[in-house]
């Protein structure tokens, strides 16, 4: 019996549970970790939690282009080991990395590490319980771990970008298997990342980001212009794919971090720009093949670029991101980015 | 027991891609240039068989920002407009 695109087809599997992970294995339909079996009622128990209907069309997902409808979005979900409740964000995050500026097709198909970032701002990120503080980017708490899982299955199964085929990435990094995390807004000292998007704070949003990997970095300096200056140097290197294109690098600051720039004086836009200015290297330091590409893909705003070009790590100081997150301690995560790709945040409604 | 197949087939219907141009001769051939070190080269070299052994009309250079970045519609409208076949290409 044919099932209409739009809906998801059952299948007969193995009872035995070894039996049944191992069949997920086999048809490359997990990430290589065991899954919650997607059985009719877990699903249908999951749906409970959008009013949107099964078969909506959320988007289509590069490179495959497969429909992603709630229904097989709430499949990757319960496989993840998502609670019903997380549903609407999965769906506002599916709908998110498909927006062109996100360049999914660039994503999913690159050598490069990429990752997609979750991070959740208003309400919902206390709602859901998604740790904003202590080892927010490590293990050990459901929402951030099942969230993520289920953001790289539904890029996996529906966008069909499987590793070593699709999924061209060198070496990959763990983030692909979950990246997810909320910003500390108690914590923070400036508005959060959604209100300075244009959000209410009182509203529940997820934001998608390309990022190349996490980079820590362990710093006790204790003012502004000292802490300034250790991070636009960290944040200054060559093989930095940011550099080249003029990308969008993230930080993550450590609340103390956040602390010390605004007991100096300094708002967020005033944090960026100052990094943006000390952050700036030079051409020279980047290989010839380097440099020919940072010419091609940035001349037309820098013009011709000599070794003693100063090359930013973004085009504008507010192409740097933001969010403070973590808990106590002397660390901020510098995220530098796939550069080829915008963030989009995306309000989480039932 | 029964579960759901989480994976999604791809769009139902794909767009004509084994439409042929026949002969080269008097055709406007289009090239994207993905900005990989080299690949200017190569379409320089390309265009020049392309005329004189082939008889093409005219070749049609265009370039986009980095590799990973799809090539901005307005490029693609007057590719299409412009050209009988198009060529995207890879050069490392």
């Amino acid at each position: 019996m044919s099932v209409p695109l739009t809906r998801a087809a059952l299948v007969e599997a193995p009872d035995d549970l070894d039996e049944l992970i191992e069949f997920f294995h086999v048809r490359r339909w997990s990430d290589g970790l065991p899954i919650v079996p997607p059985t009719r009622e877990r699903v249908e128990r999951m749906l409970s939690g959008t009013t949107r209907k099964p078969a909506d069309v959320i988007a289509s997902l590069a490179p495959g282009f497969g429909s992603a409808t709630v229904e097989r979005i709430a499949i990757n979900a319960v496989m993840a080991g998502c609670r019903v409740d997380y549903l609407p964000l999965l769906i506002a995050a599916t709908q998110a990395m498909s927006e062109p500026v996100f360049n999914l097709q660039g994503i999913q198909a690159t050598t490069n590490p990429v990752a997609v970032w979750l991070l959740v701002n208003g309400p919902i990120a206390r709602q859901l319980d998604v740790n904003s503080g202590m080892n927010c980017l490590g293990q050990g708490t459901v929402a951030n771990a099942t969230l993520g899982r289920a953001l790289r299955l539904i890029m996996q199964n529906i966008g069909g970008a499987l590793p070593g085929d699709m999924d061209r990435a060198t070496h990959g990094q763990p983030g692909k298997f979950s990246f997810c995390c909320a910003e500390n807004e108690a914590q923070s000292p400036w508005d959060a990342l959604h209100v300075e998007r244009g959000y209410r704070r009182e509203q529940s949003t997820v934001t998608v980001i390309a990022a190349a990997g996490t980079h820590n970095l362990n710093t006790h300096a204790d003012n502004a212009d000292e802490l300034i200056g250790v991070i636009a140097d960290t944040m200054a290197f060559p093989a930095s794919n940011d550099y080249w294109i003029g990308g969008e690098p993230w930080l993550v600051l450590g609340p103390q971090h956040a602390a010390i720039l605004s007991a100096g004086g300094l708002s967020k836009s005033e944090v960026k720009r100052r990094l943006w200015e000390a952050s700036k290297m030079r051409a020279g330091r980047l290989c010839a093949r380097e440099l020919q590409r940072t010419q091609s893909a940035r001349g037309q705003t820098l013009g011709t670029i000599t070794a003693e070009t100063l090359l930013t790590v973004s085009q504008k100081p507010e192409d740097i991101g933001i969010v403070v997150a973590g808990g106590p301690g002397t660390h901020t995560v510098y995220v530098a980015s796939f550069g080829d790709a915008r963030a989009v945040t995306r309000e989480v409604n039932l | 027991m029964q579960v759901y197949d989480p994976t999604a087939p791809g769009p139902a219907t794909l767009p004509d891609l084994l439409r042929t141009v026949g002969d080269l001769r008097g055709k406007v051939v289009g090239f994207i240039d993905n900005s990989k070190p080299n690949f200017n080269l190569l379409v320089d070299d390309l265009a020049v068989l392309l005329t004189e052994r082939y008889g093409v009309k005219s070749v049609i250079k265009q370039g986009k920002r980095s590799v990973a970045t799809p090539a901005p519609a307005q490029v693609l409208d007057e590719l299409a407009a412009q050209c009988d076949l198009v060529v995207t290409g890879s050069g490392d």
